[in-house]
């Protein structure tokens, strides 16, 4: 799971080109939104594309999106669970 | 209806961001194929948060808007209005690249999103919550200049406006090996400096940001504008001739009265004739001077053209590296800019002391 998380932080970082960050910058458990990174809708968009080009996984419904996206933590768990699955 | 150049900022191959007047050193380019905008501190302007999501040429559109209302003291200006001869390139190439690479599926948002022409205009807008008037043309040669009439149309009905008014376009790898295939460009390496001694086709390719803010009002003003004047394809030499002939009667001057012309001499030796059939013929005599070695050639070049005039009308000193022959005016009461891209769009302006 470590690993996990530290592979999808230097991801967000390429894909939301935040090139002031570190994965060091982010905290696995810190909110993406508004709060933490403090990111968008638009983001969002980015994360969606970016767990289906990465990781071949879809999300089913916008409440999905909501938990799946929460923080970089649940992101890893949803890959585990579905890679799992 | 005049407009007065109330500020401007620009981004250029040369080191004119944050210049009040022409830079004093300049920067030659030597056994290069295109010149590169030189690029500010972006921190300074927009919130790196914001300007992650920026490519190159909206964060220099956004820098230099930003630096011109500093500059011209508006911190709000009454329309937003915008000229690009080819948009956004860099996330358009990325989008189309997208497109391509992943058979039209999972496309990222943003490259689509900052890829239309009017990306900028309303980067701007965005950045200084600005819900005015916010407009951009796109007519290959005549961009800036749509955007400028649109100026002078909102001047005529209300003078009271300030308009910021611009112009962008960019180089990128593709688009060089695109057009050089067309032609477009020297085949060899060029000093940029030496651009007139090669006595070949094509010319050099560049790119530039520029905003200017503009006024009804007499104030401490840049310079005048006061006439821009669009035409296209013109049949032949003695056409063009009678354009500029006329362009002067109607604002009831005649060639003696132009203190200096910049011309758009790009270099290439058959596209080049034109002006100096007009340096010979109905402008003869006239001191010349010539900008396109300082940042190459591109759709909406003549905004580099308009800054280099409100700054020798302000300064009253044309900078060596600009005269075409070592003729230097002084008392500069007028400048008139004659360019065409790749003699299909021409345009001329007039400029003016204030």
């Amino acid at each position: 799971m470590e690993q996990l998380i530290a592979k999808l932080k230097n991801e967000i970082i390429e894909v939301l080109n935040l090139s002031e960050m570190s994965p060091t910058d982010i905290d696995e458990n810190a909110p993406l939104f508004v709060e933490g990174l403090g990111l968008d809708s638009i983001d969002a968009l980015e994360l969606i594309v970016l767990l289906e080009k990465n990781y071949g996984l879809k999300l089913g419904t916008a409440e999905e999106g909501k938990k799946v996206l929460r923080s970089v933590r649940s992101m890893a768990e949803f890959i585990t669970e579905n890679k799992k699955g | 209806m005049k407009a007065y150049i109330k500020g401007a900022a620009i981004l250029s191959p040369q080191k004119t961001f944050g210049e009040k007047g022409f830079p004093g050193e300049v920067t030659d380019y030597h056994g290069v194929s295109y010149l590169k905008c030189i690029e500010p501190a972006y921190r300074d302007f927009i919130d790196p948060m914001v300007a992650r999501r920026m490519s190159r040429i909206v964060k220099m559109g956004v820098c230099s808007a930003l630096k011109c209302m500093q500059d011209s003291g508006i911190s709000m200006p009454d329309a937003i209005l915008a000229g690009t001869g080819l948009g956004c390139l860099e996330d358009t190439e990325k989008f189309l690249g997208s497109v391509y690479t992943h058979e039209e599926k999972l496309l990222n948002p943003t490259p689509f999103i900052q890829s239309t022409h009017n990306t900028i205009a309303g980067a701007v807008a965005l950045a200084i919550k600005c819900h005015n008037y916010n407009a951009t043309y796109t007519h290959r040669g005549f961009s800036f200049e749509s955007a400028l009439e649109d100026a002078f149309l909102h001047l005529e009905e209300n003078p009271e406006l300030n308009l910021l008014a611009g112009a962008f376009d960019e180089l990128t790898t593709n688009s060089y090996n695109i057009t050089r295939r067309m032609g477009l460009w020297k085949n060899h390496p060029v000093n940029s400096a030496d651009l007139l001694n090669y006595q070949t086709r094509g010319s050099l390719p560049g790119e530039g940001v520029a905003f200017f803010m503009l006024g009804g009002r007499k104030g401490s003003d840049m310079a005048v504008l006061r006439s821009v004047k669009t035409f296209y394809k013109p049949h032949g030499y003695p056409e063009i001739e009678s354009i500029v002939d006329q362009f002067l009667r109607n604002e009831g001057l005649t060639p003696g009265d132009i203190d200096l012309v910049i011309a758009g001499i790009n270099g290439d030796f058959a596209t080049d004739r034109v002006y100096y059939q007009l340096k010979e013929g109905v402008l003869g005599n006239r001191p010349f001077a010539w900008y396109k070695h300082l940042c190459g050639e591109y759709d909406t070049s003549s905004s580099f053209a308009l800054w280099l005039a409100s700054v020798i009308l302000k300064d009253q000193h044309v900078p060596d590296c600009a005269l075409l022959e070592d003729i230097a005016p002084v008392g500069i009461e007028r400048i008139l800019i004659y360019n065409h891209l790749r003699e299909n769009n021409h345009v001329l302006y007039l400029t003016e002391r204030c």
